[in-house]
C-alpha cells in the first residue's frame, strides 16, 4: 500500500512537471550594461561614423584621477590608445565631457577636437596606433568613476577609505530550473570570467513562471584595487585587495605620522572568482555530483556572477570604444595632487537656433501685444 | 473699412509672428577668391571655378539660410599675380567688401593673414602645402584644404625608404621648392643612408645637365624633385636625354598639366614619374567624385591638359584643386548656419565646429585643434603613363584607390 502510494505521488509530480511549460530566458550578458554611463556621454550629437569594413579598433584607456586632500577629484585625465586593425578608411568621434585633447606619445595620427568630441581619420594599412591625452570635465565625469576615495587626517592618524562605487540595482529572476543546467551554465560563465573575455550571450531553460523578485539584486564591478598611503617620513602602508565578487565593497586603512599624506592607488575591472567557485569540487558539474545544491541557489548565483561580469565589462570603458565590438580594458590610477583653483565648467550652451528661437518668440509675444492693442482700438473706433 | 485695416494689420503681423517658412532676403554673402589668374591660370581657374560651383549649387537651392535670414552667395575674384604684395592690396579689397571669407591659392598668406584676423574673417589655402601657412594657435583664421608638405614628405619617406633605394633629394630654389625641401629633410632625417645627394636647382633653368650627371654620380638610385613644374620638366629632359631612366618623384606639381605640355614630343619621358597628391576618391567609391566631377565639367567645360594619348584620344586634368575650393565653400556655409549671424567671430568659431560631406564623399571639417582639411593619410602616389596617370599598387593606400578617367 506504501508503494502504491509512493508511486501515485511520483506520477503526480511527473505528470505536473510535464504541464508545466518549459521557457528559454536570455541570461544576462554581454548587453545591456546596467546603467548608461559609463561611457561617457558628452552634450552635442555625434559626427557621423565610418569604419570601413574589416576595421577593428581596441581600446586600451588610463583613467588619471588627481585627488585632493580629501579624496574628492580634483583632475580626471584619461589616455586612451586605440588599435586600428585591418586595412581601410575610418572616421569616428569619442564623446564626452572633455576639456581639452592633445596627441599621446607613439601616437600615429594626430586626434581632433571639438566641442565634447575627440575626432580620429584616416587610413589604416593595416595597423595604426592612435592616442589621446584627453582632460575631462570634473563635475560631469566624477560621478562615474568606480572608487570613491576618502582621506582624513585626526590629530596624528590618517585614515583612507576606498569604496566600491559602481554598484547598481538590476532586475533579477526567479524559476525552477534543473541543477545539471545550471551548473554547466556556471562552468562556462567561470571559463570566460578567468580567460579576462568578455561574457557570452546564453539563456536558461525555466520550467513554468518566471518571477521577477520585487526587491531588485545589489551587483557591483568587481574591482582589483592596489596601492599605497603615505606620509613623510614613514613606511608607506601598501594594500591588495578586491572589492566586490563576495567580498566588501570597501576597505580603510590606517597611518601614523605628520605631513600631507599621499595615496596612490590603482584600480582595474576584475573576473568574477570568488563567486564562481564551486564547493568542494574542480567544476560546477562536479559539484552538484558531489552533494545537493537547491538549483535556485544555482541560478541566483549564476545571476548574479554574469550581471557583475557585465558590470566590469563596463567599467572596461570610461570613454567609448569607437568600435561597439571592440575590445576594451580600463585602469584607473588615483593619486594625491597639490591643491588647485577650481577650474572653470562651461555651461554646455546649445547650438543652432537659438538666436531664431529667441527672435521668434520676441515676434510671437509683440504679434500678439499688437493685436491686442489694435482690438481695442477697432472696438473702439 | 477703419476697423478692417487695423485687424488685417495685426493677423499680417500675427501670420508672421508665427511663420517660419518665408525668411526674408538678407542680401549678398561674398566669398572673396584671391588666386594668381596671370601668374598660375590654371590654379586660379581650377580653385575660383570651384567656389563658383559650390555658391551656384547653394543659390539655385534658394540661397544659404543664417539666423532668419536667406542669403545669395556672390564670388569676387582677385588677382595676386603670386605676390604677396598683391594679396595683402588683395585682402583689403575683400575686407572692404564685406567678405565673410577668402579663399586663395595660399600666395602671400604669411602677410595677409594678420589683416584678415584683425575683422575675424577667415582665410582657405586650397592649394599651398607649406609647413608653417596654417598654425591654430598663431593663426586662428587660417584653414586649408589640400595636402600639407609635411604629410607629403613623410608619406614619401615611408613609400621610398622601405625600397631600399638611394634618394636624391633634389628641389628648385623657388619659396615652393625650399619649403618642400625642409620638410623632406625632416622626413628623411633619421634615415641619412637612404640618401644618395641633397640639392638645390635653379628654378627657371631650362638646362640642367650638369645637376643631373651630378645627381647620377652620386648612384642615386631615384630622384625626389620638390619643385615648380618647369623645373620638373627640366629634370625629365636632362635625365631621359642622357638614357638615364631613374625614376623620378614629385609632389602634387608634378600632376601640373605644363610638364605634360613641355614633353609632349617626348612622352615616353613622362612614363614612370610618379606624384603624390590628396586622394580624389573616398573609400565609398568613385561615385560622389564622379558627380561632382560632371557636375564641374557641364558647367566650365573640361581641363584640357592639351597633350593626347598614344592612340590619340586628349587627356584632360580632373578637378583636384576645384573640388578643395567647393569643400571650403560648403564648409563656410555649414558654419554661416551653425553662427546663425554673420558675426565674423561667430564664424570663425564655428568653422571649428562643423563637417560637411565632401565633394569626394569624404567627410570634411575643420576642429578647434586642427585647420588641416585634408589629412596626412589620404595623401597617394600615383604614376604617369602614356599622358594618364593611375595610383600605385605598392603602397597600401594607393592600391585602394580606383584610376580617375582622364579621357573622354
Amino acid at each position: 500500500m506504501r508503494a502504491l502510494a509512493v508511486g501515485v505521488v511520483a506520477l503526480a509530480i511527473v505528470a505536473s512537471a510535464a504541464a508545466q511549460q518549459r521557457q528559454q530566458v536570455v541570461l544576462p550578458g554581454p548587453v545591456p550594461y546596467p546603467t548608461d554611463t559609463p561611457p561617457l556621454v558628452g552634450s552635442g550629437v555625434l559626427p557621423s561614423v565610418y569604419i570601413a569594413p574589416g576595421i577593428h579598433f581596441a581600446s586600451a584607456e588610463r583613467v588619471r584621477v588627481g585627488i585632493d586632500g580629501s579624496g574628492r577629484p580634483a583632475a580626471i585625465q584619461v589616455i586612451q590608445r586605440l588599435t586600428v586593425t585591418g586595412k581601410g578608411d575610418y572616421q569616428v568621434a569619442v564623446g564626452g565631457p572633455i576639456d581639452d585633447v592633445r596627441r599621446g606619445a607613439g601616437s600615429e595620427s594626430e586626434p581632433g577636437f571639438r566641442k565634447d568630441q575627440v575626432l580620429w581619420a584616416g587610413f589604416s594599412p593595416g595597423r595604426k596606433r592612435l592616442a589621446a591625452n584627453i582632460a575631462l570635465r570634473i563635475p560631469p565625469a566624477a560621478p562615474y568613476l568606480p572608487l570613491r576615495v576618502d582621506l582624513r587626517r585626526n590629530g596624528d592618524e590618517v585614515s583612507l577609505r576606498v569604496v566600491n562605487a559602481t554598484v547598481a540595482p538590476v532586475m533579477s529572476y526567479e524559476g525552477v530550473v534543473r541543477a545539471s543546467e545550471m551548473a554547466r551554465l556556471l562552468d562556462a560563465t567561470r571559463r570566460s570570467s578567468l580567460a579576462g573575455e568578455r561574457v557570452k550571450a546564453a539563456f536558461a531553460n525555466f520550467f513554468g513562471e518566471v518571477h521577477v523578485p520585487r526587491r531588485p539584486l545589489q551587483i557591483e564591478a568587481p574591482l582589483r584595487v592596489e596601492g599605497e598611503l603615505r606620509l613623510p617620513g614613514r613606511e608607506p602602508v601598501t594594500f591588495d585587495r578586491v572589492l566586490g565578487d563576495g567580498r566588501p565593497l570597501s576597505f580603510e586603512i590606517h597611518a601614523r605620522g605628520g605631513g600631507t599624506p599621499r595615496v596612490q592607488l590603482e584600480a582595474s575591472p576584475a573576473p568574477v572568482v570568488n563567486l564562481l567557485r564551486p564547493p568542494g569540487a574542480s567544476t560546477w558539474a562536479a559539484a552538484i555530483r558531489r552533494r545537493s545544491i537547491p538549483p535556485a541557489d544555482l541560478l541566483s548565483r549564476l545571476i548574479g556572477a554574469r550581471f557583475r561580469l557585465v558590470r566590469a565589462d563596463q567599467f572596461q570603458a570610461f570613454l567609448a570604444d569607437p568600435d561597439a565590438d571592440g575590445r576594451t580594458r580600463a585602469t584607473y590610477e588615483y593619486e594625491t595632487v597639490a591643491a588647485r583653483t577650481p577650474r572653470r565648467v562651461v555651461v554646455p550652451v546649445k547650438d543652432g537656433s537659438g538666436g531664431d528661437a529667441l527672435l521668434d518668440a520676441l515676434l510671437i509675444v509683440g504679434s500678439v501685444v499688437v493685436v491686442g492693442g489694435g482690438l481695442v482700438a477697432w472696438a473702439h473706433s | 473699412m477703419r476697423r478692417v485695416i487695423p485687424l488685417l494689420a495685426c493677423i499680417a503681423l500675427l501670420a508672421a509672428g508665427c511663420g517660419k517658412s518665408s525668411r526674408a532676403s538678407g542680401g549678398n554673402i561674398v566669398i572673396a577668391v584671391d588666386v594668381p589668374v596671370t601668374g598660375s591660370p590654371y590654379i586660379a581657374q581650377t580653385i575660383r571655378q570651384g567656389v563658383a560651383l559650390a555658391a551656384n549649387n547653394l543659390n539655385s537651392g534658394g540661397g544659404v539660410i543664417v539666423g532668419t535670414h536667406s542669403y545669395h552667395l556672390t564670388v569676387k575674384l582677385y588677382d595676386n599675380h603670386l605676390s604677396a604684395r598683391q594679396a595683402v592690396d588683395d585682402t583689403r579689397r575683400a575686407l572692404s567688401a564685406h567678405a565673410v571669407a577668402i579663399v586663395t591659392d595660399g600666395t602671400g598668406i604669411d602677410a595677409t593673414w594678420q589683416i584678415a584676423n584683425r575683422d575675424h574673417v577667415p582665410i582657405c589655402i586650397t592649394y599651398d602645402g607649406g609647413t608653417g601657412l596654417v598654425d591654430v594657435e598663431k593663426r586662428p583664421n587660417v584653414f586649408r584644404i589640400a595636402p600639407t608638405n609635411h604629410g607629403i614628405a613623410f608619406r614619401y619617406a615611408e613609400y621610398l625608404i622601405p625600397k631600399g633605394l638611394k634618394v636624391g633629394l633634389l628641389h628648385d630654389d623657388s619659396a615652393y621648392g625650399q619649403e618642400g625641401a625642409a620638410d623632406v629633410g625632416r622626413a628623411f632625417s633619421e634615415n641619412p643612408k637612404s640618401v644618395a645627394i641633397r640639392m638645390t636647382l635653379p628654378a627657371g633653368e631650362t638646362d640642367l645637365s650638369p645637376q643631373i650627371l651630378r645627381a647620377r654620380r652620386s648612384r642615386a638610385t631615384a630622384l625626389l624633385v620638390w619643385a615648380q613644374p618647369p623645373t620638373i620638366a627640366a629634370v625629365l629632359t636632362a635625365a631621359r636625354s642622357i638614357g638615364w631612366n631613374v625614376p623620378v618623384y614629385a609632389p602634387p606639381t608634378g600632376a601640373d598639366p605644363f610638364i605634360r605640355q613641355q614633353l609632349a614630343d617626348h612622352p615616353s619621358w613622362v612614363d614612370g614619374l610618379t606624384f603624390a597628391a590628396g586622394r580624389l576618391t573616398a573609400e565609398v567609391g568613385t561615385g560622389p567624385f564622379q558627380a561632382f566631377e560632371s557636375q564641374y565639367e557641364s558647367t566650365y567645360g573640361v581641363d584640357k591638359v592639351g597633350v593626347k594619348t598614344a592612340d590619340g584620344k586628349a587627356v584632360f586634368q580632373p578637378p583636384e584643386f576645384a573640388m578643395y575650393a567647393y569643400d571650403f565653400a560648403h564648409v563656410l556655409v555649414a558654419a554661416l548656419t551653425r553662427a546663425g549671424s554673420l558675426d565674423a567671430d561667430k564664424v570663425l568659431s564655428a568653422l571649428n565646429e562643423v563637417t560637411t560631406q565632401g565633394a569626394n564623399g569624404d567627410e570634411r571639417g575643420f576642429n578647434r585643434h586642427n585647420h588641416e582639411g585634408v589629412v596626412d593619410d589620404d595623401v597617394y602616389f600615383a604614376r604617369f603613363h602614356d599622358m594618364t596617370y593611375q595610383p600605385v599598387k605598392d603602397d597600401p593606400l594607393s592600391s585602394t584607390l580606383p584610376a580617375i578617367p582622364q579621357t573622354p
